[in-house]
């Protein structure tokens, strides 16, 4: 649906009073309550703690962590590592979606897809891919290189710092992907043939009228992308420490060891979440003011442009991506997990089915983890979906006066990083009133926290589709609100809705910068049992847990496939 | 100035031909209106003039270059044309001088000051003097319209494409438009192909029309001719309202349908022949005496609309099961169940096949 | 000699007589009622895995909760949850001795002692009766043989600083591993803390976990390991990896891990009905044989292809002195080698 975004306003209208009692009341009051609990307390406690934490209010951790090379080196691998990830996916997906936004590429719906499941895939789970794939001597390619040239040193080293911001890299173009090729959907072909006829070349027009329409969206991609790098915890975790160097994340969780230092931790979470702040708004003052689409009259549609002799070598360039992304990185942990000794050739002798049966069967921490990880996904995204529908219901419709104030709040939590999250919620329920620490609650609430901007997101998009006219038309004939949304809306809203619910789901089981330092032995999830299992080096074992995580991950987007009936990136036809 | 000839074009969208052997030949300095319904393939024309489709079959010919051929087409940039689209498609992140000068910048030889020259000039033309700072999100829609005029003509090209201009703006501006496109159109003197489905449009705008159905052109002509002497069914009832009454041909100049007789201008019929007759409603007068030589029928009306500065009639002819509308100026009102005689010129039916070849 | 698996077979027989003739054990059916000891041990994980495995054939209706992560990580696990309140560990099991100094300073730790451990060596045993070495082992270097020929493989801790070593040597991390801040503390004791300056000049790979070494080497992503613990080594040289081990004359450090229950313990019957089972001579002899280890049971027989421990030249570390200087030499550490 392409709108014109001449400033026009789809809805003029004051919030809606009911008769009688302000009905919006308890709304508001509960949207409070949940929004209190799940950040204002938490981050509360992070300022109090950073500034002494009860030992009397000093700067001194602050100093401390300015003071501290090691810190400062932390946070300076982690400058380069999030701004090279930000220039790489750039790089990477802005050409991706454009070709198959734009023009008659070959195998569209395949690269589509394929991004879609870069998307989906755990980071973590592809730094630990890498390690089989591009270790310095025994990772699979460095091996093939040997034996192909006989050259001593290796081709590829993952263990540096380009080799994580290659590995982040391709698991994070995917937002760069989306916020392009959807703003390319908007664009009518019309404006590049006005550009061609007038004498201009493809080049010409590629740089002239199609990029700086998209710049807007470049920018806001860029800057998603960084803000994912920063926060990550999982590659760091695997392919920096080994090669003896830290990320501000790593950094923060090594700082939970026994003796904890909350207080430097609360004092570095800090400036990583100011950080973040700041970089949201520059991407939404850059997504507000220049967001071009088409301007003028009717006829919005897009014809592809024809690469020509181009085609071919365009459609190997985007599969030699995604190779990157999921063939290698899957193919070798189906392999990992179906072998003896991971780094031997697959040779009869060395397949063997004993690694499912460990990890299913003789590890003990498996099942529960499991089963840990679905209670909570379910529990997380079903609280998680009624609670977004309800709020993106009632600021969609103005029910409520402030209501962009409570879309705000129901947004913010996307500026927390989940290893900052994690610290502020250990400061905080790890004390009476409220001791969540070593139940699942306290991973309930982190993991809702985390995952319900993009819950809000998906179901804000949804209620825009539902022009209430649908709903007037229902109560001029005489049913009541509560039948409406019963009869009309939810109905119509229940695909958008469970999409929330899959995009919430899908973000929990994934989880693991928050998890790793909210988790107990007895509240262990997926993701900590595979980063457990890395560091006695079972890959077996990891490989085929990974592969379990992936497995439910598609199962799940395939359901929102089903009941969207479209596109899960949300990108237009 | 060059011509524009089209030679059994070709151009299919999956099993459907879109343009079907079309040919077509603009005089130079010629406007030729391209009329038609959605889905006639005019649009589908305009873009293989363009460059922007490749034909299947047939050539296009501009002056003495064949510029498209199923075998080669050369691309949109080197055409020599201009394209004015039904969005505009003016870019948002540049300002109207910008948009305008765009295509200045690919002429070869052409000093910065005459650039600055020619824009001026051109924004004058259009009234949008003054207007150089501005975005085309800050325009009114008339006023972006007028910006993507002055953007096709100020680069001076050899044909000018026109599709739909007008469709998006309201009813009074799209009548001023008109005559300031024709006025435009006979100052600057481009041949120009002008794609519009409003036949009222293409009568105002364009020296001829031709009109297309179903990837073929039906009929190519003044406005005159075209109204007047419908060639096919089609024609006729896109053209103004007309009414078609199917009968048997009598003699070389009459058709009969049941107890209806009407006699024809001209006598080139077939006795024996199927024919359908075409009178414009117009062209029925609501009178009681008949002059000699004049179809005289008698009627009862049906209905009867006022629309102001006329009165539509429907009348069902006496002993029979034609009906026929009737536009009559608002003086003499009738009302429904009277009966009323009614006189048509021989010259006003217009003979047509009965039906239409399907193809 | 019989096979390790027709001799577990046999313990596992023994086992069910034996459990038979125990369920007159009164605390069997408190434990029963208990249902489960919670267990945090720092045991290689299949290791551990079998160990649980094999006390809940012999006592049914009492299961293992196993919970293995690193020695460091599982202090640390411990005084978190102590810090929210909450009491989940019946046993824990490190390999840093330093840490049950630690726990019994703090009035952590149940005063119990399982039979037969009075025949132990003194390094296996509290004076207070609070902690018992469970198991041993010695931490060694080891070598892929198929990227090293014998004759180029470190013999000593010195030929490890060789620059030739340059990035073909991985390590693991005392912040993890009680079996690694063991060895860093007594090698700072033989050599002082340049040593270990000198060696991080060689650009090691770090991993975690004393476990893991083995794996990178037999893997070949590095082809010398210069610390690990030795049973891990034997364990993959027994299933026919390419890897050797090396002693070295200077001494190799000693690291008993010492196991206790909690004073808080939720499951205080199983807990300790759990203990004793693993002191048994049974147990001790199945960790000698299928995991390698060491133990300080006086009656353990080993298997012939190991150095027993009275031939190597141990280098033993005080567990007051492990524990005083436990920051220190996580922080060195992370000073000489990056993270």
């Amino acid at each position: 649906m392409s709108r014109v975004l001449t400033g026009e306003l789809t809805r003029v209208g004051t919030p809606r009073r009911l008769a009688g009692i302000d009905r919006a009341l308890p709304v508001w009051a509960a949207v409070v309550l949940a929004l209190v609990f799940l950040m204002a307390l938490p981050l509360g406690w992070l300022v109090w703690m950073s500034v002494g934490g009860g030992r009397g209010a000093t700067l001194g951790h602050y100093r401390a962590v300015l003071d501290s090379p090691a810190l400062m080196k932390a946070l300076w691998n982690t400058v380069v590592l999030a701004f090279w990830v930000g220039l790489a996916s750039v790089a990477v997906g802005t050409p991706l979606a454009w070709l198959t936004a734009r023009t008659d590429l070959p195998g569209k719906g395949l690269i589509r897809s394929l991004v879609l499941a870069s998307f989906v895939t755990p980071p973590f789970l592809g730094a630990f891919a890498w390690v089989m794939l591009a270790g310095p001597n025994a990772g699979l390619l460095n091996v093939l290189w040997r034996d192909a040239t006989g050259a001593t040193e290796p081709l590829v080293n993952i263990f540096t710092m380009s080799g994580l911001v290659f590995v982040v890299t391709i698991y994070t173009f995917p937002y760069v992907y989306i916020m392009v090729a959807n703003t390319l959907a908007l664009i009518a072909s019309d404006l590049e043939e006005a550009a061609a006829i007038l004498g201009a070349g493809r080049l010409t027009i590629a740089r002239t009228v199609t990029l700086p329409m998209v710049a807007p969206a470049l920018v806001s991609g860029f800057i998603l992308a960084v803000l994912q790098a920063l926060a990550l915890f999982g590659s760091p975790a695997i392919l920096a420490l080994p090669a003896g160097f830290h990320t501000i994340t790593t950094q923060i969780w090594s700082m939970f060891q026994y003796p904890p230092k909350l207080e430097m931790a609360a004092a570095v979470s800090m400036p990583l979440l100011l950080a973040t702040a700041l970089l949201l708004l520059v991407q939404k003052r850059l997504l507000g003011r220049r967001g071009y689409a088409t301007v003028g009259g009717k006829g919005g549609q897009r014809r592809p442009i024809p690469l020509g002799a181009g085609r071919y070598p365009a459609l190997l360039g985007s599969l030699a991506v995604m190779a990157c992304a999921i063939f290698l990185p899957y193919g070798i942990l189906a392999r990992a997990a179906l072998s003896r000794a991971w780094a031997q050739p697959l040779t009869w002798s060395n397949l063997t089915l004993g690694n499912f049966s460990f990890t299913f069967f003789e590890y003990s921490a498996t099942q529960a983890a499991i089963v840990n990880t679905l209670e909570l996904g379910i529990a997380t995204a079903t609280v998680g979906a009624v609670l977004v529908a309800l709020l993106s219901y009632v600021t969609n419709r103005r029910l409520v006066l402030g209501h962009q104030l409570v879309a705000f709040l129901a947004m913010a939590p996307i500026v927390i990083p989940g290893v900052v999250l994690a610290v502020a919620l250990f400061i905080a329920y790890t004390r009476p009133p409220f001791v969540l620490y070593g139940t699942l609650a306290i991973l309930f609430v982190a993991y809702l926290t985390k995952e319900m901007p993009v819950g809000y997101a998906q179901s804000e998009a949804t209620f825009r589709t539902i022009p209430p006219e649908l709903e007037d038309a229902g109560r001029i004939l005489g049913a009541g609100r509560l039948r409406i949304l019963r009869d009309v809306t939810a109905p119509l809203a229940r695909s958008g809705i469970i999409a929330a619910w899959c995009f919430i789901f899908i973000g929990v089981i994934r989880e693991l910068s928050a998890s790793i330092i909210l988790f107990t032995p007895a509240t262990k999830v997926m993701s900590v049992v595979i980063f457990d299992l890395k560091e006695e080096g079972q890959f077996g074992a990891i490989a085929v847990l990974g592969i379990a995580m992936l497995a439910l991950t598609f199962a799940t987007v395939a359901l929102v496939q089903r009941v969207l009936g479209r596109d899960v990136l949300g990108v237009r036809e | 100035m060059p011509g524009v000839s089209l030679k059994g074009l070709t151009r299919r969208y999956g099993d459907v031909a879109a343009v079907d052997d079309l040919s077509l030949e603009v005089k130079p300095g010629e406007l030729v209106a391209l009329l038609g319904p959605s889905g006639c393939g005019k649009t589908t024309t305009l873009r293989l003039v363009a460059g922007f489709l490749a034909p299947e079959a047939g050539e296009i010919w501009v002056g003495d270059r064949c510029l498209s051929s199923p075998v080669t087409v050369v691309p949109p940039e080197r055409r020599r044309m201009a394209m004015i689209f039904q969005s505009y498609a003016l870019w948002p992140h540049m300002t109207v001088a910008q948009n305008v000068a765009y295509g200045l910048r690919f002429k070869r030889g052409l000093a910065a000051a005459d650039r600055d020259r020619r824009l001026a000039e051109m924004l004058r033309v259009v009234q949008l003097a003054g207007y150089e700072a501005r975005y085309p999100g800050e325009l009114s829609g008339g006023q972006q319209q007028r910006v993507a005029v002055a953007r096709a003509l100020v680069v001076e090209p050899e044909i000018l494409l026109l599709d739909e201009p007008l469709s998006n703006l309201d009813a009074n501006l799209r009548e001023e438009m008109r005559f300031e496109i024709r006025r435009l159109h006979e100052a600057f003197g481009i041949t120009t192909l002008y794609v519009t489905h409003d036949q009222a449009e293409a009568m105002v705008i364009s020296d001829r029309i031709a009109v297309l159905e179903r990837g073929r052109v039906a009929q190519i002509g003044t406005a005159d001719e075209v109204f007047l002497q419908p060639r096919t069914r089609f024609v006729a009832e896109f053209i103004g309202k007309t009414n078609l009454v199917e009968g048997v041909a009598l003699t070389a100049d009459t058709v009969a349908r049941g107890s209806v007789r009407l006699r024809i201008g001209g006598d080139g019929l077939v006795a024996g022949a199927r024919v359908a007759v075409s009178i414009r409603p117009h062209d029925i007068a609501l009178t009681d005496g008949a002059a000699p030589g004049v179809n005289a029928l008698r009627g009862t009306v049906q209905r009867a609309s006022f629309l102001g500065d006329s009165v539509d009639y429907q009348v069902q002819v006496a002993d029979s099961d034609v009906v026929l509308r009737v536009a009559a100026p608002a003086g003499l009102r009738r009302r429904a169940g009277e009966a009323v005689g009614l006189s048509i010129d021989p010259a006003a039916c217009i003979p047509l096949a009965a039906t239409e070849e399907r193809r | 000699m019989m096979p390790t698996a027709a001799r577990v077979l046999v313990l596992l027989a023994t086992l069910v007589v034996a459990g038979a003739a125990q369920a007159q054990d009164p605390r069997l059916d408190a434990a029963r009622k208990e249902g489960k000891v919670v267990w945090y041990t720092s045991l290689a994980l299949p290791s551990a895995e079998k160990v649980a495995k094999l006390f809940e054939a012999a006592y049914p209706g009492v299961k293992v909760e196993v919970h293995r992560t690193g020695s460091e990580r599982i202090l640390s696990r411990v005084m978190q949850e102590l810090q929210a309140n909450i009491k989940n560990a019946d046993v824990v099991h490190t390999s840093d001795a330093g840490h049950f100094v630690l726990l019994k300073n703090k009035n952590l730790l149940m005063k119990h002692t399982p039979p037969g451990v009075e025949g132990f060596p003194a390094g296996f045993k509290d004076k207070d009766g609070f902690y018992y070495g469970l198991r041993a082992t010695v931490s060694v270097i080891a070598y892929n043989t198929r990227a090293v020929p014998a004759a180029e493989a470190p013999r000593s801790w010195k030929d490890l600083l060789d620059p030739k070593w340059k990035g073909k040597m991985v390590t693991a991390h005392p912040g993890y591993s009680g079996v690694i801040a063991t060895h860093v503390l007594a090698l700072v004791n033989q050599y002082g803390w340049d040593y270990f300056k000198q060696l991080a000049q060689n650009r090691l790979m770090l991993v975690q976990s004393a476990v893991d070494p083995s794996g990178v080497v037999a893997s070949g992503e590095r082809v010398v390991a210069v610390d690990g613990g030795e049973y891990t080594f034997y364990q993959t040289k027994k299933k026919g990896n390419p890897l050797e081990i090396v002693y070295p004359k200077e001494g190799v450090p000693l690291i008993v891990s010492p196991t206790a229950i909690t004073s808080f313990a939720p499951h205080p019957n199983a807990a300790k009905l759990f203990t004793d089972f693993s002191f048994s001579r049974e147990v001790q002899q199945v960790m000698a044989d299928s995991e390698g280890l060491y133990t300080g049971h006086p009656e353990v027989k080993y298997p012939a292809d190991k150095p027993k421990l009275a031939d190597l030249k141990l280098l033993s570390v005080d567990p007051e002195e492990l524990e005083k200087r436990n920051e220190e030499i996580k922080r060195r550490f992370v000073e000489f080698f990056g993270a």
